[in-house]
């Protein structure tokens, strides 16, 4: 249970960093919404990309 | 939270309705007394908890390294001791044995001189006492003859009535008497 | 009643004493949360000290529990960020144990769970990765910036995995943080409903009857909520070792 919350965390942290970046992104250049959707996008691989590799399925990038 | 700021008041701040967690109106507060309380944490582990464990678990990994070396030095002196041991007792055992062997053999030598004497004693004896016998033979034989004689010419004379020449009977006697006999 | 089922009622802070000072807007005011997080660094540096105070070759029970608690956090730092990353043993050895006894401290009767505000662990979680990214440019300069670029890449992909590695590297703390406080949040809010439905059902005539049922899921969940206590303290030290490590290594 723990594994599997840990890699839900990691995929919705994922989004929210993405979505958040994207709102302040827009907030700072009046772009609403488009860099919500395209950092939400971007967030949503970053949240997949996580899962990955907490999931051990790609190799951490760190080694 | 501005309006509870009367006296120690027991009662929360449900004037906001907010979710708890997430009323930003305590972040402020909050977030100060955490930097307070992990501040002081971190000093204290960083300054004073920890390197006394550190120094604990390394003065016990160096007398566990200290325990352990000494124990092999007395271990590598007990087994040259004992090998010293073994040693000595292996080179006492062989020069024993070569003691007894020597003197069992000197004795086996003694032994056997004094036998091959005895035995040289006992073959002189032995030829002297079967010369006395061959000489005792010879004399009792010749007195044999003598006897013979003497009978022969006191039985001839009985009988005949006359005394025969000594030399006659003596013939005659030599006649009778097997040569191997006289001799 | 209503008041006792109530499951959010626990996570309210009170207020005790007036207000100490104001900085800015924000009023200084003791909460029953500092108490637990003044109390938590004293029973923590209490329990260090006196475990130490012998300094004992044959450790007692408290120094082996010190003893225990050092060499298992070491050991979470050496493997997961490496052998250099013991210099930052201190911090983690003190967010493992302030984490770990506030979780536990939450699931005392009537006990508040500090961590289940999420304005503390994000707070932790920020130092966490502030402490990442000032010493990876400290020690690495720009090439620290190299941790968002995986080697032996095409660049056409690097347009791409560029802003990723960057979003996957933010929402670091975002999921340190709310991984911690949801876990708490959610654990206490079940225990407190089912508690709650235990009691309502006890009061409810006839229904009483299978109140144990209740009973017995809320004694699973509180064993449950133990280990996750210990659990996610735990979790909380491996991944800020992990992080440390890019601060460490950030090349490839």
């Amino acid at each position: 249970m723990g594994k599997a919350f840990r890699l839900s965390s990691e995929f919705i942290a994922g989004v929210i960093a993405g979505a958040g970046l994207g709102w302040g992104f827009d907030a700072l250049l009046g772009t609403r919404p488009w860099g919500m959707i395209v950092l939400m996008m971007l967030g949503f691989g970053a949240g997949i990309w996580n899962v990955m590799r907490a999931s051990g399925f790609v190799r951490p990038p760190n080694g | 939270m501005a309006q509870t700021t009367t006296a120690s008041t027991e009662h929360p701040a449900e004037a906001h309705g907010n979710f708890p967690p997430f009323d930003s109106h305590s972040f402020g507060n909050q977030l100060l007394w955490l930097a307070l309380a992990f501040g002081a944490l971190y000093v204290l582990m960083s300054k004073v908890a920890l390197p006394r464990v550190a120094a604990i678990l390394e003065e016990r990994h160096n007398r566990v390294a200290d325990d352990l070396a000494q124990a092999a030095k007395l271990k590598s002196e007990t087994d040259a001791a004992i090998e010293a041991y073994e040693k000595a007792l292996a080179d006492a055992k062989a020069k024993a044995q070569a003691i007894a062997g020597e003197t069992r053999d000197k004795l086996a030598a003694e032994t056997d001189a004094r036998r091959r004497a005895l035995e040289a004693d006992l073959h002189v004896k032995l030829a002297e006492a079967e010369r006395q016998i061959v000489d005792g033979k010879t004399k009792a034989m010749g007195n044999v003859r003598g006897i013979a004689v003497d009978t022969a010419l006191a039985i001839v004379e009985r009988l005949v009535g006359k005394t025969p020449s000594a030399d006659e009977v003596d013939a005659a006697v030599g006649r009778a008497l097997p040569a191997s006999q006289v001799q | 009643m209503a008041e006792k089922i109530d499951p959010i009622h626990q996570f309210q802070l009170v207020k005790i004493g007036q207000p100490l000072f104001h900085i800015g807007g924000t009023e200084v005011v003791l909460t029953q949360s500092s108490l637990y997080m003044i109390g938590a660094v004293a029973l923590i540096t209490i329990v260090m000290l006196m475990g130490t105070a012998g300094r004992s070759l044959v450790p007692g029970r408290l120094q082996s529990l010190v003893e225990v608690m050092y060499e298992f956090v070491a050991s979470t730092v050496r493997s997961s960020a490496g052998h250099d990353g013991m210099k930052f043993f201190p911090l983690v050895f003190s967010l493992f144990m302030f984490v770990l006894v506030l979780n536990l401290a939450g699931m005392m009767p009537y006990g508040f769970t500090v961590t289940s505000h999420i304005i503390i662990t994000a707070a932790l979680a920020v130092l966490v990765i502030l402490t990442v990214i000032i010493y990876g440019f400290m020690k690495h300069g720009l090439r620290f910036l190299g941790l968002f670029a995986p080697s032996g890449m095409h660049p056409v992909m690097l347009v791409i995995l560029v802003p990723i590695e960057v979003i996957s590297f933010i929402s670091r703390p975002i999921s340190l943080s709310v991984r911690l406080f949801a876990n708490m949040l959610a654990g206490h809010i079940a225990l407190k409903i089912f508690a709650g439905f235990v009691v309502t059902l006890l009061g409810a005539g006839l229904w009483g009857i299978i109140s144990p049922l209740p009973l017995a899921l809320a004694v699973a969940l509180t064993a449950l909520e133990f280990l996750v206590a210990v659990l996610q303290a735990y979790v909380f030290a491996t991944l800020t070792s992990i992080y440390l490590h890019d601060a460490l290594h950030p090349g490839h």
